[in-house]
């Protein structure tokens, strides 16, 4: 158990300088508009999010339960959500400017990840629980998916001001279509964050007799949902597409990072594990 | 008074309460709950103090004012609900019709498959009809289901919000707490709880991993016909008996307590860590304050515990000392108090809400409608055989935009390719 572990942290600080240097080749990609350049930072994306995987899967192994219990697991898979969301949706829609924005933030996560203690500790009874693999898990892709509708905003703000440059024009879709691809991102966000929230509520019930007690992290986890169902209506009612969506996705991933690391720090609660 | 009922149930109303419940609830999360009026002014000034408790802030999740924006938004959803219903019914009805097919958002023209189009789009068959002006029409219509996706996730909603408030208005919730071989009554009502037994069960290092208590609720109402069921309770593993929900809160430390006078035991009983006992017929209390496992080492190295007691004379602090195991608290005489046996109390939760049921069924519907809003969006695509014999292809998806318009020019492209 301890040589898996001490393997899963080669593999991690591997992924951290993999993830670095996809940083470096998308900034390059976007600097010396060299289309190879993109492809190799994707490549290293991709590897990086392999070995990623492959880390958590050694942890898991070595602790003997699912890797998401305490900050550092809960810090680097979140990392492994972002990773994973935003190449999909560089795949879907053949978008590799998304990875130039998303590995910073994928850097910056799994760089905190690392100042955390990845001691691996035993757990406490409430936290041995089957639900604990869905409630964590749907919200790491809830929030890699408003990681990367956070990105597209930025894109999409950065794209107002880069206007009849080949390059841009070529390798970022028009704005209309960058709304409508941060839009799904939401969406598929909302989903896995009402699934997140749903099963924490069954999750509770089960071990402390209430479903929802008012806790920092519930609470902070409701006021994101409120915002992203805000910025739904608001793109019906008011017709709030295009810029003021790209600013409502921002904030709202500022939103998610407070539910995540604020909450954790400042406000803490029945979710200070993670 | 129309004009209200619309503006209640609009969608403008619901941004609205939308935005102050999320002000509300981070506000909650920020401002410390539950305060007395001399604490919080401590923590800011006494005017903020009288402010907070005016608006009620020292409690935000249960002041009235968000009890009225929670009633609002559900008057909301309903209204909305209610509002839009006839027209989802027309637009579902219609979403065939060629008489309803409205503006498309592409149009592709001179197709010679129009069917080869719809595979590639993944369109359910066509249903061919003919248009007022004699021109053959062919109609595709995918996910109707789709237009009912604001529609069931509001309804889901409304069922949360309703299933939680009338769960918190209604639930009958207790706390029991004590030792195997215990019998408690379990105040204001007419049940009892036995606690058969307790277990801790503990990793090598000794960190507990789950905690576990056997036990019988007793059903007291009928004197002569006293009803039992057994439960086991563990953590996230409740028990049931009399419709009650039996939770394993939490544990703690106890101990025998015992009264002896002239070698004989005249007072004895288990007392759990916080609990008080008055001692026979004197003004006398003694409170357990701690049990502590390593308070001393006897000669063999092995560990002693110790029991820190305090003693009150008529509700008043006298003193309080360490009594290791094996001593007695020599402040009684003639009597001859001590401590001894360490053991585990255990602490369970009893709890009835029936509407638990109704919360969840909301939560499931609103998963059900946000899945039918986002991923079943409704797509029309149709053809129009021109007097040249190719068709043109149209093709709407009111939340589909340009991805969408993408996709049917890439599949007719394909096709003609």
């Amino acid at each position: 158990m301890t040589n898996l572990l001490n393997l899963e942290g080669i593999f991690f600080y591997a992924v951290i300088c993999l993830y670095f240097a996809a940083t470096v080749f998308y900034f390059l990609f976007v600097t010396v508009k060299k289309e190879a350049l993109g492809k190799a930072a994707a490549a290293i994306q991709i590897l990086g999010l392999v070995l990623h995987t492959a880390a958590l899967i050694l942890r898991g192994i070595g602790a003997g339960r699912l890797p998401l219990t305490n900050q550092y697991e809960f810090a680097t898979s979140f990392a492994w959500g972002l990773c994973l969301v935003s190449l999909v949706f560089i795949w879907r829609f053949k978008f590799p400017v998304i990875g130039t924005f998303a590995a910073p933030i994928i850097l910056l996560l799994i760089g905190y990840a690392a100042m955390q203690s990845r001691e691996v500790k035993a757990l406490m009874p409430a936290l041995r629980s089957s639900w604990l693999g869905f409630h964590v898990s749907t919200a790491i892709i809830a929030y890699g998916s408003f990681g990367v509708s956070a990105v597209l905003g930025l894109i999409f703000l950065l794209r107002e001001r880069m206007k009849n440059q080949g390059f841009w024009d070529k390798h970022i879709p028009a704005r209309e279509k960058l709304d409508l691809i941060s839009y799904r991102s939401v969406c598929l966000g909302l989903l896995f964050l009402t699934f997140t929230i749903i099963t924490g509520a069954i999750w509770a019930e089960q071990a402390w007799g209430s479903y929802w007690s008012w806790d920092p992290k519930e609470t902070w986890s409701l006021v994101t949902w409120l915002i992203y169902a805000t910025y739904l209506h608001l793109r019906i009612r008011r017709g709030w597409k295009g810029r003021t969506a790209a600013i409502f996705a921002v904030v709202g991933f500022v939103c998610v990072l407070f539910t995540y690391v604020g909450v954790n720090t400042l406000l803490p609660g029945l979710h200070s594990y993670a | 008074m129309k004009k209200l009922w619309k503006f209640l149930g609009s969608m403008q109303f619901a941004i609205g309460l939308l935005v102050v419940l999320a002000l509300a609830c981070a506000g909650g999360s920020f401002l410390p709950q539950g305060l007395r009026y001399e604490e919080y002014a401590a923590l800011y000034s006494e005017r903020t103090a009288g402010l907070i408790l005016a608006l009620r802030l020292d409690d935000v999740f249960h002041s009235w004012w968000v009890l009225v924006l929670t009633g609002f938004l559900c008057g909301n959803l309903l209204l909305c609900n209610l509002l839009r219903l006839p027209q989802l019914l027309r637009r579902s009805r219609q979403a065939g019709d060629p008489a309803h097919l409205g503006a498309p958002t592409v149009t592709v023209g001179g197709v010679q498959d129009p069917d080869a189009v719809l595979t590639r789009l993944r369109m359910p068959k066509a249903v061919e009809h003919t248009d007022a002006e004699g021109r053959t029409l062919r109609i595709a219509v995918k996910h109707r289901a789709g237009l009912w996706g604001a529609w069931v996730c509001h309804l889901g909603i409304l069922l949360l919000i309703l299933g939680f408030v009338l769960g918190q208005m209604t639930k009958e919730e207790y706390t029991v707490y004590g030792v195997p071989g215990q019998v408690k009554q379990i105040e204001g009502t007419e049940y009892a709880l036995k606690i058969r037994d307790f277990q801790l069960q503990r990793e090598a290092d000794g960190f507990v991993t789950q905690y576990t208590t056997a036990l019988t609720l007793y059903d007291l109402s009928n004197e002569d016909d006293v009803l039992a069921q057994d439960a086991t309770a563990s953590v996230n593993h409740p028990g049931s008996a009399f419709g009650f929900k039996l939770y394993q809160n939490s544990t703690g430390d106890a101990a025998h307590f015992t009264v002896r006078r002239d070698g004989e035991t005249v007072q004895e009983a288990v007392l759990c860590v916080g609990e008080q006992i008055s001692l026979l017929n004197t003004p006398l209390q003694v409170q357990l304050r701690a049990v502590l496992a390593d308070h001393d080492k006897a000669a063999n190295g092995s560990s002693v515990p110790g029991y820190a007691y305090q003693i009150y004379i008529d509700d008043s602090f006298y003193g309080m000392d360490v009594q290791p195991e094996g001593g007695t608290i020599q402040d009684f005489l003639p009597y001859e108090v001590s401590f001894s046996e360490p053991q585990s109390y255990t602490l369970i939760q009893l709890k009835r809400d029936r509407f638990s049921r109704l919360a969840l069924a909301g939560g499931l519907i609103t998963l059900l409608g946000l899945f039918l809003a986002f991923y079943c969006q409704t797509r029309r695509v149709w053809a129009i055989r021109e007097a040249d014999g190719g068709w043109t292809v149209f093709g709407s998806s009111p939340k589909g935009g340009a991805l969408f318009a993408e996709q049917v020019r890439e599949a007719a492209n394909q096709v003609q390719s």
